[in-house]
């Protein structure tokens, strides 16, 4: 045996118990069904995209803030006396609300750190381009193995009369609070590898999972 | 693709300040309870969350979850550090063995704990987090793992939660009249 191949034979140096990482995840999936309830296109992967706002918020707990947090909202209003609150992070939205929660949109550019909204999102409504946006939906957090997770998920159904093509971004609206309840930001946006049609009568599910492993 | 992290660096100082010591590296563990206080958050639904009294008081909605500023002298909340060498698992709820307030022997002061504005840097949003903790116990202290505890509220209680915890690649030993400073940066990327 040569000495080459000897070094081969070594085991590898073990890794110290400290080696281990928690990994915190999110990663998204994307069904749209048609008017039976079959799906007729899926996506899944990797989100690429917290923004800024998300630790923006965050901070705003984590230090306390009782007055001049610096937030930019969904309008592109940005807010200079935000403060902590019981509803950051808020996206619990009920039927037919659109301010908050799961969103899809039309626009498909690459996502940036400063995102503020989405690009083109679908308002709430039957009309042309419009979706009913139903309930944002939570399950866990659970633990299985050594992974903590939790989802959010929620379901827009198309009732404009004609399909909706280009769907091509989704992300999370969450609540804020600066001089008033319900200020509401972009906590993260993804674009879409393919763009998306919902047919008439269909529905696109968007499901977030949040995710963090031993 | 990873989106969101959170990095920590250590360093030591010795009594005239002069750097004796500094580790840099990825944080191994942003816990299972962070991510309870996320869904409490987001959902407006309670959880489970056991606190670093050992009691699962749960989680709900909160105006002080995560709060994890801290003043002079508090020990129970904002970066802490201890001594233990327990490998990290998901549902630590506190560190191994901490190192308390004071000035007695084994023991740090712990100064100010602030968290720092968000700033924006690329496609990174960097938050930044310090603490010093100052060792006027009369001998050397070898350190070997910190996290961060923050204050949180249950359905009935409030209670601090362990939401990070690290064990440190190298022992750090701060000399008596010396310092460390540990510092917790947590980044999203676009």
């Amino acid at each position: 045996m040569t000495k080459g191949q000897e070094r081969k034979k070594q085991p590898k140096k073990a890794l110290k118990k400290t080696g281990r990482v928690l990994k915190p995840e999110l990663s998204y999936k994307v069904e749209v069904t048609d008017k039976d309830g079959r799906v007729i296109q899926r996506e899944e992967g990797p989100s690429r995209s917290y923004v800024r706002q998300w630790n923006e918020i965050f901070q705003l707990q984590a230090g306390a803030v009782a007055s001049g947090g610096v937030v930019k909202d969904t309008s592109g209003a940005t807010q200079t006396g935000a403060y902590r609150s019981s509803r950051s992070f808020h996206c619990d939205a009920g039927i037919g609300y659109d301010r908050t929660g799961l969103r899809v949109g039309k626009d498909s550019t690459p996502v940036s750190i400063s995102d503020y909204a989405l690009g083109s999102p679908l308002a709430e409504g039957a009309s042309i381009d419009q979706v009913e946006h139903q309930l944002t939906y939570f399950t866990g957090p659970l633990v299985v193995g050594s992974t903590l997770s939790f989802t959010i998920q929620r379901s827009m159904v198309n009732h404009s009369g004609t399909p909706i093509s280009g769907v091509q971004e989704i992300g999370a609206y969450i609540e804020f609070t600066a001089a008033m309840y319900g200020r509401v930001a972009l906590g993260f946006r993804d674009v879409l590898g393919s763009p998306f049609s919902i047919p008439d009568g269909g529905a696109i599910t968007v499901t977030y999972t949040l995710k963090v492993t031993a | 693709m990873r989106n969101e992290g959170l990095w920590y660096s250590v360093t030591v100082r010795d009594r005239h300040g002069k750097v004796v010591s500094r580790e840099r590296r990825k944080s191994r563990s942003m816990l299972g309870n962070w991510y309870r206080l996320l869904y409490a958050q987001m959902s407006f639904l309670s959880c489970s969350l056991v606190g670093t009294n050992g009691m699962d008081r749960g989680a709900t909605w909160n105006q002080d979850n995560w709060k994890f500023q801290a003043s002079a002298n508090e020990d129970y909340i904002g970066i802490v550090v201890g001594t233990g060498t327990t490998a990290v698992t998901i549902d630590d709820y506190k560190l191994n063995t901490q190192i308390m307030h004071g000035t007695g022997s084994g023991q740090l002061r712990h100064l100010i704990c602030t968290p720092g504005t968000p700033s924006v840097a690329g496609s990174n949003c960097d938050f930044l987090t310090s603490r010093v903790f100052l060792n006027n116990s009369g001998g050397s202290i070898t350190m070997r793992e910190s996290g961060i505890y923050s204050r949180c509220k249950g359905p009935t209680y409030y209670s601090y939660a362990c939401i990070v915890r690290d064990v440190f690649g190298t022992p750090q030993a701060v000399p008596d009249g010396g310092s460390i400073t540990i510092d917790y940066t947590l980044r999203v990327t676009a």
